[in-house]
């Protein structure tokens, strides 16, 4: 199952949109299939992957994690490392690029974590486009480092304040945009998800992680045991396993949001938790985190990228299969694999990507040291110091914020001053 | 002398400000001259709805408002205006995850006789089409200006005795022209026999007269919440405002 069928994957899938947005994405589905059969526009994207994203990115052998959890040799693929500091770069480059050769002026995006906003937006500013991007309130409060990125890329950041103000609010208000202005605008969607050929758009243009992982497994001669890679939407997993979905070997492993416990509301487990069930929102069938009636129920990460209700409908599908294997870690168990591996390692998690991290240093010595272990960290987490610093530094953090407000409020910023010529 | 009334479908939403608010509502549309009542069914991301629409279903949900609680509500509706058609719109979330043939059955017990459901699309529909007409009722598919012309040429002809035509690309909730694309587009979607019932922006009663001999029914929603979420804090104010507008559009005064 590499590719939909028509637009699903077993059961999962399709269009399930209003007939306002059946246009414009058959006109999508019809552009990206003759611009995946085009050389010309695949040697533009490699162009850009190599000289703009800085791919291939390395697959780095965490010596030192493997010696202290004494299993199996881990490897960390370094996604982290490319431009705008996280996979979703690899997806959004190459919906601009499509977008461009349609004739679209316009792209809006959807943001949670505001890695693929960032991404959006950094596409865009490269490639020429207007950007506006649609985020939740509340992501946009969690995240601000990366809404000061947007605007410098210079997006439109469009704070969406209406039902629960994250992530899936995002999606909706993208979708109104796009439906209404569908001549003009191009919808980047940021995760393998959502309706027919988003999902399969998303994964192929995600898949470049996974084959460069092939080449750097078979260049080692590595025995791999496993990949691992955490899953909001699915876009990183997805890529990353792409290559390996038809073969039996190695395992690949889902980690979801295991949030603060396993309560509704506490986590966002579609595949693992008590409240996944198969339903149809957002334009796809797949697994959903729903009440009896259909309502979407609340989700809850430290991770923003990981805090939503859905799933990709072909990582669903992996999953009910048995190819993929899912699991989930909770918030404590990524930040101590933040803390882990930043401090074994030299590698700054992003919390989204230390869910895979978390999996491993309880997968790898379970292993024996012949095996290897692959995880994909899919971004850094420079964006996250919000978020882990009052963690693990909370009395020093609060200082400093204390601090930065004093300064702020006495008008003190000196590069402000020199920046508006004071 | 002929009859220039103008057949309304009014939308409002269930629970909405209020159970016994959403009534008097409905009581002034129906006062007013509304033929049908589509209720929708406040779900938690209605994609293809406005904010006036989407704000209103929040508040609801809030509540903890429950299908059950909307299928109550609906009851109440049929059996104090049996002769108004009742139409129950929502997102396909809610008809699937309960089980579609269970849904409709539900719905159908309730007085419910139509069921309008934008993005369970009539060729991908679970079911639905068929599990209406087990129960009584009518699938009414959503036709847009964006359809290619082959795709709405297949659901022109499909069969469906009714199809809901929304007038121009986008979410409910703004000012739509009546031009002639507008009724070029109409001709199209009827041109397999089937009745249409024309909104997405309709607020005037100019927009309703240019309309009315192109379409069964006009259907106006937003408006009416706008107007309902104005008024929510004074029942006669609110009864008198929708009776007024329902008036404007259905050209019942004149």
């Amino acid at each position: 199952m590499t590719h939909s069928d028509n637009g699903f994957f077993n059961s999962f899938g399709g269009k399930y949109v209003a007939e306002v947005l059946r246009g414009p994405l058959d006109e999508l589905e019809i552009a990206f299939k003759e611009a995946m059969a085009d050389p010309s526009f695949i040697k533009e994207l490699e162009t850009i992957q190599r000289d703009y994203i800085g791919r291939e990115t390395p697959l780095l052998f965490a010596e030192t994690a493997t010696n202290l959890l004494g299993g199996a040799q881990i490897y960390i693929k370094l996604e982290g490392l490319a431009n705008t500091g996280a996979h979703k770069i690899n997806n959004a480059i190459g919906q601009c690029l499509l977008a461009k050769r349609m004739g679209k002026k316009r792209i809006i995006a959807e943001t949670g974590a505001g890695q693929h906003g960032v991404a959006a937006a950094a596409a865009c500013a490269k490639l020429g486009l207007d950007c506006t991007v649609y985020m939740g309130e509340v992501d946009v409060r969690r995240q601000q480092p990366n809404v000061a990125a947007m605007e410098l890329y210079g997006a439109k950041v469009h704070a969406v304040t209406s039902g629960s103000r994250t992530l899936k609010d995002a999606v909706n208000e993208a979708m109104r945009d796009w439906a209404a202005n569908p001549d003009t605008t191009h919808y980047v969607l940021g995760s393998a998800l959502g309706p027919a050929p988003f999902p399969d758009m998303v994964r192929e243009f995600q898949s470049v992680i996974g084959r460069e992982v092939e080449k750097q497994v078979k260049e080692r001669g590595l025995d791999v045991a496993a990949m691992i890679a955490c899953v909001g939407g699915g876009s990183n997993s997805i890529g990353f396993f792409s290559p390996f979905i038809d073969k039996k070997e190695p395992v690949l492993i889902g980690v979801e949001a295991g949030g603060i416990g396993d309560g509704v509301g506490e986590n966002a487990a579609r595949m693992t938790g008590n409240a996944g069930r198969e339903g149809i929102m957002h334009g796809y069938k797949s697994r959903f985190l729903l009440d009896d009636d259909g309502q979407a129920l609340p989700t809850r990460s430290i991770s923003a990228g990981l805090d939503y209700c859905g799933i990709g409908p072909q990582l669903a599908a992996l999953g009910c299969s048995g190819r993929i294997k899912f699991t989930s870690a909770r918030d404590d168990e990524a930040l101590n694999a933040v803390k882990f591996f930043a401090k074994n390692e030299g590698v700054l998690f992003a919390m989204e990507s230390a869910h895979a991290g978390a999996e491993a240093i309880r997968l790898a010595p379970t292993l024996p040291k012949d095996k290897a272990i692959i995880i994909n960290m899919s971004g850094r987490g420079d964006k996250d110091v919000f978020i882990t610093s009052p963690v693990f530094r909370k009395t020093e953090w609060l200082s400093f914020l204390h601090s930065e407000i004093e300064r702020l409020e006495a008008n003190e910023d000196i590069h402000t001053a020199q920046i508006m010529g004071k | 002398m002929k009859d220039n009334k103008i057949k309304l479908m009014s939308h409002l939403v269930a629970g909405y400000p209020t159970d016994e608010l959403a009534f008097t509502a409905a009581r002034a549309l129906v006062d007013g001259g509304a033929s049908i009542l589509e209720v929708q069914l406040p779900f938690s991301d209605p994609s293809a709805d406005g904010p006036a629409i989407q704000g209103a279903c929040t508040e609801v949900l809030k509540r903890g408002y429950k299908t059950e609680d909307g299928l109550i509500f609906i009851a109440k509706l049929h059996k104090e205006f049996p002769e108004v058609s009742i139409y129950l719109m929502s997102y396909g979330s809610l008809v699937y995850t309960p089980g579609v043939e269970n849904f409709c059955k539900k719905a159908a017990a309730a007085g419910v006789t139509g069921m309008i459901i934008p993005d369970l699309p009539f060729d991908f529909d679970e079911g639905l089409t068929a599990a209406c007409q087990k129960n009584g009722m009518n699938n009414i598919p959503v036709a847009a200006p964006s359809m290619s012309p082959v795709r709405l040429k297949k659901m022109a002809t499909a069969g469906f005795p009714y199809i809901y035509a929304a007038l121009r690309t986008g979410i409910t909730g703004t000012e739509t022209s009546v031009d002639k694309a507008t009724i070029d587009f109409l001709k199209a979607t009827g041109e397999g026999g089937s009745k249409l019932y024309g909104g997405f922006g309709i607020s005037n009663g100019n927009q309703a007269k240019a309309l009315a001999d192109s379409v069964e029914a006009i259907v106006a929603g937003s408006v009416f919440v706008r107007i309902i979420t104005e008024n929510k804090d004074n029942s006669e104010d609110l009864y008198k405002a929708v009776r007024a507008k329902a008036e404007e559009l259905t050209n019942k005064n004149n």
